[in-house]
């Protein structure tokens, strides 16, 4: 569950980010003849509940639901003890309690006369929540580039990532992982990170959770940050990485995951992704990466 | 799996809920998605979705990579030539990955997952430790002029030195204005607060949880005089846990201490969500303890019953153990103090 800082700062990620978002969204729904689309999120596929209204049900799961013609409302199994502190966070004002999701989408249709409606990515809504009647909204119709708030945003939390891990490397040298991770951990939610997730190699598999190893002399690490909602991944090695690159990964981070390995040449016109490389030095394995988008002069580093 | 009809049974897991993989490949993946599959011969082959995951899971058996997930899953499937599938967390897939012809074998796992053999007891224990630890930092970092996501990035820190692989941590702090936890907020503590963490560290897969509330300075009579029902309550709920006992009735005789003492209506969905629920590779498993949930306990399960509710007297409280039902009773996992803490 997400336990770090969850906020929304106003002057970083203004109201009329959401406004022009919701604008091409309902502009969708209207060429499509649609009256509202429903959208899943949950504690780690969030990225889009997240980028329309800035919700983060941080231990469960909702249902975001935008009207053609009227505000989002939200349908959510978290008590309503803590709907004040979710519309602190989020541009939503209209919150129903939902111990039965598929039971008050269901009662709302009928409320609002919707016999068909969109689904965001209608395939990968789960099995338990199918919305009968629905129609496919696939996620690159209506969110086709990043705008230049969310840019800005995951340009902070790459900055963020780069920087603090820049100072913080040296002190993993001869560490146990745990201890590593531990310390990171600390630098990064006291700065406001509201979700990490670090993955060690000292140089004999790709970055994996920590198992209680002594990173050695010679390791890397990867690191997946989140701030305010907008991700970053990184890699970087304690040792000057060398060029002659033998392997990378690459990792889509603007689709409904914070990461998702994909291939480079399914990388469309504005997707933000991870980029990792690996290399052998002295047999040990390093790896080293950063987040970009795919702009309109080819990847850009954030 | 024969008792059943099944050929072959899916465990599947996403980044959030890994448990149903978890039980049977007990590897963290980093995801988004990873199955399990196992066929009636006993035999064991993983899909997961990213290739460093590949190589994390090498001595688990036969593993695949897919990248394009569905389409792997969907040959994977195509290709075991097995007639009846089952899978368990069907419900959590996305609608792409199964299909109507596909059992769900949730509520069998659940049930198999509940009562825990001794190797899943001994890292209870060991997760029920770190929670002690984990408090005790807590307590000690606690300070006023703190912000709470200050507090819990200590925590984390403290946590994820000592082993933990994740934890699931709500806190409130103030006074009677706070009605429930949350993630922390940049609210800074302050002298005459109730600060309440639920705290669960999760060593090698398995969830163990401590629920204790703190007093920045001295606790004023109304916050002593809650928490001795709060006390009350937990003591009523350890004192009937034991195999053959209806969980509602857990919920029921803490409830009827707040009753008793005029509080019945803080014990509702309006003021609090369980009365407790089992643990294990989820923190939050069923069954939960509420009224009307019946379910008979077993011998081995693993609960954690917290009487946590707002009262008007001091705000949110919480308070509970990690318990194991054995034969004749339950005993705590947990060796926290039971008090009132106070800073």
């Amino acid at each position: 569950m997400k336990r770090g800082w969850i906020t929304w700062d106003k002057t970083e990620l203004p109201p009329s980010a959401f406004e022009s978002r919701l604008a091409v969204l309902r502009q969708h729904l209207a060429a499509a003849d649609l009256p509202a689309v429903v959208i899943y999120t949950d504690i780690w596929k969030s990225n889009q509940g997240r980028y329309f209204s800035n919700i983060m049900p941080y231990w469960n799961r909702a249902l975001l639901v935008i009207p053609r013609d009227s505000a989002p409302i939200l349908l959510c199994g978290l008590s309503p003890r803590v709907y004040p502190w979710i519309r602190s966070v989020t541009i939503l004002d209209e919150i129903r309690p939902s111990q039965n999701i598929p039971l008050q989408l269901s009662q709302l249709r009928t409320e609002k006369g919707w016999t068909k409606v969109g689904v965001l990515d209608l395939p990968q809504i789960p099995w338990d929540l199918a919305v009968p009647n629905a129609v496919d909204v696939p996620w690159n119709s209506v969110r086709p580039q990043p705008d230049d708030a969310e840019l800005s945003m995951h340009r902070l939390a790459a900055k963020m990532a780069r920087e603090i891990l820049a100072e913080e490397i040296p002190h993993g040298v001869d560490a146990i992982d745990h201890a590593f991770v531990g310390r990171l951990e600390r630098r990064f939610r006291r700065a406001g990170a509201e979700d990490l997730l670090i993955l060690l190699t000292n140089g004999a598999t790709p970055p994996l959770p920590p198992n209680g190893s002594n990173l050695g002399q010679s390791f890397s690490l990867t690191l997946a940050l989140e701030y305010r909602g907008h991700w970053a991944k990184i890699s970087r090695s304690i040792v000057p990485h060398v060029p002659g690159d033998s392997n990378s990964k690459t990792e889509l981070l603007s689709g409904p995951y914070p990461w998702e390995a994909c291939n480079v040449a399914d990388l469309t016109s504005g997707a933000l992704f991870a980029l990792h490389t690996e290399t052998r030095q002295d047999g040990r394995r390093l790896f080293q990466g950063d987040s970009y988008w795919q702009g309109p002069n080819g990847a850009e580093l954030l | 799996m024969t008792e059943q009809g099944w050929d072959l049974l899916l465990l599947y897991g996403h980044t959030w809920r890994k448990d149903f993989f978890r039980c049977l490949v007990n590897f963290n993946f980093s995801g988004p998605h990873a199955v399990a599959a196992v066929d009636r011969s006993g035999e064991v082959r993983v899909i997961v979705s990213d290739q460093w995951d590949l190589e994390g899971l090498a001595a688990e058996g036969r593993a695949s990579f897919e990248p394009g997930f569905a389409a792997g899953l969907s040959r994977f499937i195509t290709n075991s030539g097995s007639a009846k599938i089952a899978v368990a967390g069907k419900e959590l897939m996305q609608s792409r990955f199964t299909s109507t012809d596909h059992a769900s074998a949730t509520a069998a796992v659940e049930e198999l997952r509940r009562v825990k053999s001794p190797e899943e007891i001994t890292l209870l224990r060991q997760a029920a430790e770190l929670s002690d630890r984990g408090y005790q930092h807590f307590a000690n970092a606690a300070e006023p002029g703190m912000t709470e996501y200050e507090l819990v990035a200590e925590v984390e820190s403290f946590l994820k030195t000592n082993g933990a692989e994740d934890n699931f941590m709500l806190i409130a702090s103030g006074g009677t204005e706070v009605v429930g936890m949350k993630p922390p907020t940049e609210r800074k503590l302050q002298v005459g607060d109730s600060v309440t963490t639920e705290l669960t560290p999760q060593v090698d897969g398995y969830y163990a949880q401590i629920c204790r509330t703190l007093v920045i300075g001295e606790p004023s009579a109304k916050q002593l005089e809650a928490f001795a029902i709060f006390e009350e309550a937990r003591q009523a709920a350890e004192d009937l846990l034991k195999p053959g006992v209806d969980i509602a009735d857990v919920a029921r005789v803490q409830n009827d201490v707040f009753r008793k003492f005029g509080y019945g209506e803080y014990t509702g969905s309006k003021y609090t969500r369980v009365r407790g629920h089992n643990l294990g590779l989820h923190p939050d498993e069923s069954p939960y303890v509420l009224e009307d949930v019946n379910y008979i306990v077993k011998e081995g399960m693993v609960v954690i019953a917290h009487p946590n509710t707002y009262l008007p007297l001091s705000g949110y409280m919480v308070f509970g153990d990690t318990l194991l039902v054995t034969a004749n009773g339950c005993t705590s996992l947990n060796t926290t103090e039971r008090k009132l803490f106070r800073k």
